[in-house]
C-alpha cells in the first residue's frame, strides 16, 4: 500500500482519542482527577473561611478565594496524569509502538496535549457547577470565568509539556513523583492560599519570582472583587505562553533523546 | 506443662516482638513511602505559618506567638495518618504475596499478629511527632506545656497511629488489596480536613462548622494545640490521649472482628 | 556508502552504551545487505545484540556509528520515511491493555496516514487474517500471549510494509502458535515482503530464513546460507556420554579421531570426518582404555554445531 505522509491532525486526534478513552477505562485514575479539585475547593473554602475577615482580602467568599486554585491544581494533574499514562506505556513497550508510527513527532505531543485539555475543561466545569451550589459567585460575568478556562488549560498544557518530558527522561515511576512534587512547590509556593499583601517573610519573596503566581492571579480575575484591567492580566498571559512554550520544547526535546537511550 | 506448649508461650512472645520489628523496619527500608510522610507535613505548615500569620489576629483565633504554634497539632495528625496508610498497604501487600498466610499457620497468636503489625506503626507516630517538634524548634516553635507537654504530645501520637493505624489494617484485612488501601486514604484527608486541624473551630461557620463539631478529629488535634499553645492541663491531656484512645479500642476490636472473618472465610 | 536498492543494508553498525571503564558495546561493527525478498535470521542468545541491532535499523535507537539504509532511506536523517516502509513487532508484543484489538487497528491506520474511509475495512481484513475477529471488541487485557502476538503481527501490516522486522516473534509461545506464526510468516514473504527475524531458536531460523547471521557479543560471528554453514562445518559430530571421573581421558582418546566440539555439560563430542564408519573404532578404543560409555549418539551438522564452533558454546535448550 501506499502509504501517504501522515498529517499531524489526524495522528493528534487519534491519539488524543486513545488518551480520552483509556482515562474513561481506569475509574481508579478518573474519578480522583474529578473529585480532587471539588472537594479542594470545598475543603479549603470551609476550613480556611476566616481569612477572607481579614481587612484587605480580595473577595468576601472563601469559596470565590480558593475554587481558582482548586482548578489550577487539577488542571495541572490533567497535564502530569498524561505523564503518568506515559510513563506506563514506556515501561510496557508500548510506546515503542507509537514512535515506530509514521506520525509527526509533534503530533506525539500535541495528541495527549489536547487529551489533556478536554480533560480540564470538564474538570473545571464540574468544579464550577460545584462551587456555584457551595456559593461561589463570578464577579465579572462570563468573561471572568473564561479567563478561569484559560488560565485552567494554561496549566494543563504546561503540566502535560512537563509531564511528558521527565517521562520521557525518567522512564519509570520515579518521574511521576518528580512531577507531583514539582507541581506542588510552584502551585503553593505562591498566593495560592493567601494574597501578596497578607502573607510574609519568606513565602512573599518566593512567590514574586514565581512565574507560576500570575496564572494563578489570572485565573483568581473573574472571581474577586478588583476590576479586570490589562495590567493584572497580561502577566499570567505571558507565562501561560512563554511557560507552555517551553515546557513543551523540553518535551520535544526529551522525546527524541530516547533514540539515545 | 508440657515442653510444646511452654515453648509455643515464649516464642508467642518473641514472635510478636519480632514481627513488631519488621514493620518498623519495613518502613525505614522504603524511604519513597516513608518521606512524604515526613516532609509534607512539614511544608505545609512551614506554607501556612508564612500564609495565615495575619490570620492569627482574626477573632476566633486563640492567643499564639504564631501560626507555627497553632498549626504544630494539625501537622502531627496530618504526618501519623500517611505513616499509617504506609503500614496497613504493607499488610495488604502481605496478604497479596501470601506471606499473611504463613503467619496464620505458625503458631503465633493471632492478637500477637495484629499487635505486632501495630506496635510499628504506634512506634513510627512516636518517632513523628517527636521529629516534628524537634525539626520546628529552630524555626520559633514554642511548646508551652514543656517537656510533659512534648511527652503528651507523644503518648496522643503513639494512641492516634494505633487506632488509624487498625483502621486501615481493617481495610487491608477486609479486602487484602493494597490499592484498596491507598485508595482509601482520601477519605482520612477528608476526616482532617473537616476538622480544626488548620484553623479553629471558632472561625468556621455553616454546615463547615456543624461537620468540625461532629468530628472526633477535631476535639484530638484541639487538644493536642492547647498542650502546645496553653501548657499541661486536665482538660487537654484527657482530648489529646483518650480521643485517640476511644478510637483505637474501636478500630482495633473492627481489626480483630475482620481477622476473625478472614480466617473464616479461607 | 550502504547500497540504497536493498531493503537492508547496513555498515559497521555500532551501540555503545554507558562510557568510560563501564562502557558496553552491545553492538560493535554489524554489516548486513539484506536482499529484496528473502527471509534472513538474526541468531544470538539473550544479551547478544540482536534487539539493539533491530531498535536501531528501525529508528528507535541512534547508532552510535557506521551507516544504515532501511526501505532505500537513511535510518537517522530520513527515520521518518523508514517508518512509513517498514513493518515492526517487537519483542514481547507490548500493547495497550485497556483498548480492543480493533481500537488499536484502527488508531494504527490513523498513526499510517490511511485514507480514512479504509480503516474500519484495513481493520477487519487483519483481524480475519490473524484469526482475532471475534475478539476483536475485547480488551488486550484479556488476550492470551499467542493472541497478542498475532495482534502485534496484524498492527505492523497496518500499512502493508515492504520491510517487516520480527524480534523474536515466538518466544514464550507454544509450538502450536509457533507453527500458525511461521506459516504466516511463509505467506508474506511469499507475497514479496522483506522479513529481518531475530530468534533464539535455531530451528526457527532453519524453517524460515533463507541466509542467517549469528551474532554473539555484538559482532557476527557467521553469515551465509544454513545449508552452506553447515558443510562449512563439515563432519558429523559424535555425542558420547561418560563418568565424569575419566572424561579427561576419554577427550584424549576422542581427539585421535577428529577435532573435539563445545557440548552441553556431562557429554564430549569429537567431529568424525569418516562419518558412521568410525563409531565402532571409537567405541573399540574406549573400551580398550577401560572407559565405559553411557551414551552416544551420531548428529549430521546442524545450526547448533554451526552455533556452537563460532561462539564456542551451545545455546541454552538447544537439542545437542
Amino acid at each position: 500500500m501506499n502509504v501517504a505522509t501522515t498529517g499531524v491532525r489526524a495522528a493528534s486526534v487519534g491519539l488524543a482519542k486513545r488518551s480520552v478513552v483509556n482515562i474513561t477505562r481506569l475509574p481508579s485514575a478518573f474519578l480522583p482527577s474529578i473529585a480532587m479539585p471539588v472537594f479542594q475547593a470545598v475543603s479549603f473554602a470551609g476550613t480556611f473561611f476566616a481569612i477572607t475577615r481579614i481587612p484587605g482580602f480580595p473577595t468576601s467568599r472563601s469559596i470565590n478565594w480558593f475554587l481558582p486554585l482548586a482548578v489550577m491544581m487539577g488542571s495541572g494533574f490533567a497535564g502530569i496524569g498524561i505523564g503518568f499514562t506515559t510513563i506506563r506505556d514506556l515501561e510496557s513497550g508500548f510506546y515503542d509502538r507509537i514512535r515506530l508510527s509514521p506520525a509527526p513527532r509533534a503530533s506525539l505531543l500535541a495528541g495527549p496535549l489536547l487529551a489533556a485539555l478536554v480533560r480540564a475543561v470538564l474538570m473545571t466545569t464540574i468544579v464550577l457547577i460545584i462551587g456555584a451550589l457551595f456559593g461561589a459567585r463570578p464577579t465579572h460575568g462570563i468573561g471572568g470565568v473564561l479567563l478561569l478556562y484559560v488560565a485552567g488549560l494554561g496549566v494543563a498544557t504546561l503540566g502535560t509539556g512537563w509531564g511528558l518530558a521527565i517521562a520521557y527522561r525518567f522512564r519509570d515511576m520515579r518521574g511521576a513523583a518528580v512531577m507531583q512534587l514539582t507541581l506542588f512547590l510552584v502551585l503553593f509556593l505562591s498566593e495560592a492560599q493567601t494574597p501578596l499583601s497578607i502573607m510574609d517573610g519568606w513565602l512573599e519573596g518566593v512567590t514574586r519570582i514565581n512565574p507560576f503566581n500570575n496564572i494563578i492571579r489570572l485565573g483568581r480575575l473573574g472571581f474577586v472583587d478588583a476590576p479586570i484591567t490589562w495590567d493584572n492580566t497580561w502577566g499570567g498571559l505571558v507565562a501561560v505562553l512563554v511557560l507552555g512554550a517551553l515546557t513543551l520544547l523540553f518535551a520535544h526535546r526529551s522525546l527524541d533523546r530516547l533514540a539515545d537511550v | 506443662m508440657t515442653l510444646a506448649t511452654a515453648t509455643a508461650q515464649t516464642s508467642g512472645v518473641a514472635q510478636t516482638w519480632a514481627l513488631s520489628r519488621r514493620s518498623m523496619l519495613a518502613l525505614f527500608r522504603q524511604p519513597s513511602l516513608v518521606i512524604p510522610s515526613l516532609v509534607f507535613p512539614l511544608f505545609f505548615a512551614a506554607l501556612g505559618t508564612a500564609s495565615y500569620s495575619r490570620a492569627t489576629a482574626l477573632p476566633g483565633f486563640p492567643e499564639v506567638d504564631s501560626y507555627l504554634d497553632f498549626a504544630l497539632a494539625g501537622a502531627v495528625v496530618q504526618g501519623i495518618l500517611f505513616g499509617s496508610t504506609v503500614g496497613a498497604t504493607a499488610l495488604a501487600t502481605d496478604i497479596e504475596n501470601g506471606f499473611f498466610d504463613r503467619l496464620l499457620a505458625s503458631p503465633s497468636t493471632r492478637t500477637g499478629i495484629i499487635v505486632g503489625r501495630m506496635a510499628g506503626g504506634m512506634a513510627y507516630g512516636a518517632f513523628q511527632t517527636a521529629f516534628f517538634v524537634v525539626v520546628l524548634l529552630p524555626f520559633g516553635l514554642t511548646v508551652q506545656g514543656g517537656v510533659p507537654g512534648v511527652l503528651g504530645l507523644v503518648v496522643a501520637g503513639i494512641f492516634l497511629a494505633l487506632a488509624v493505624g487498625a483502621l486501615m489494617a481493617s481495610m487491608a484485612l477486609l479486602t487484602g488489596s493494597s490499592e484498596a488501601v491507598q485508595g482509601s486514604f482520601p477519605l482520612l484527608f477528608i476526616a482532617l480536613f473537616f476538622s480544626s486541624a488548620f484553623f479553629p473551630r471558632e472561625t468556621m461557620s455553616g454546615v463547615y462548622a456543624d461537620l468540625a463539631d461532629l468530628n472526633p478529629v477535631s476535639y484530638l488535634v484541639e487538644g493536642m494545640r492547647d498542650l502546645v499553645i496553653e501548657g499541661v492541663s486536665a482538660s487537654a491531656l484527657a482530648r489529646a490521649i483518650l480521643v485517640p484512645a476511644a478510637i483505637a479500642i474501636a478500630t482495633v476490636a473492627l481489626a480483630l472482628r475482620t481477622l476473625d472473618r478472614r480466617l473464616g472465610a479461607s | 556508502m550502504a547500497d540504497e536498492s536493498l531493503p537492508i543494508a547496513a555498515e559497521g553498525l555500532k551501540r555503545y552504551f554507558g562510557s568510560g571503564d563501564d562502557i558496553v558495546k552491545a553492538v560493535d561493527g554489524v554489516d548486513l545487505r539484506i536482499q529484496p525478498g528473502e527471509i534472513f535470521g538474526f541468531l544470538g542468545p539473550n544479551g547478544a545484540g540482536k534487539s539493539t541491532t533491530v531498535r536501531m535499523l528501525t529508528t528507535l535507537l541512534r547508532p552510535t556509528g557506521g551507516h544504515a539504509r532501511v526501505a532505500g532511506y537513511d535510518v537517522v536523517s530520513e527515520a521518518a520515511d523508514v517508518r512509513r516502509n517498514i513493518g515492526v513487532a517487537l519483542q514481547d508484543a507490548a500493547i495497550d491493555p485497556l483498548m480492543t484489538g480493533r481500537e488499536l487497528l484502527r488508531l494504527q491506520a490513523v498513526l499510517y496516514g490511511l485514507p480514512k474511509a479504509k480503516h474500519g475495512e484495513r481493520a477487519a481484513e487483519l483481524l480475519d487474517r490473524v484469526g482475532l475477529t471475534a475478539a476483536a471488541d475485547r480488551r488486550v487485557g484479556t488476550y492470551s500471549g499467542g493472541m497478542r502476538r498475532r495482534l502485534d503481527l496484524a498492527l505492523s501490516l497496518i500499512h502493508e510494509p515492504s520491510v517487516l522486522f520480527l524480534d523474536e516473534p515466538t518466544t514464550g509461545l507454544d509450538p502450536m502458535s509457533r507453527i500458525a506464526l511461521w506459516e504466516e510468516i511463509k505467506r508474506l514473504n511469499h507475497d514479496g515482503t522483506t522479513v529481518l527475524l531475530t530468534t533464539q531458536y535455531l530451528e526457527e531460523a532453519d524453517q524460515l530464513a533463507e541466509r542467517i547471521a549469528i551474532i554473539d557479543n555484538g559482532v557476527i560471528v557467521r553469515k551465509g546460507r544454513p545449508a552452506e554453514l553447515k558443510a562449512e562445518v563439515g563432519s558429523p559430530t559424535l555425542f558420547i556420554g561418560v563418568e565424569p571421573d575419566v572424561a579427561d581421558r576419554a577427550s584424549e582418546i576422542l581427539a585421535e579421531f577428529g577435532e573435539l566440539r563445545p557440548t552441553a555439560e556431562g557429554t564430549l563430542g569429537v567431529g568424525l570426518p569418516g562419518g558412521s564408519a568410525q563409531i565402532s573404532a571409537v567405541v573399540r578404543r574406549l573400551d580398550e582404555a577401560g572407559i565405559g560409555v553411557r551414551d552416544l549418539e551420531l548428529h549430521e551438522p546442524s545450526l547448533d554445531d554451526v552455533f556452537a564452533e563460532a561462539t564456542g558454546y551451545r545455546l541454552e535448550g538447544a537439542e545437542s
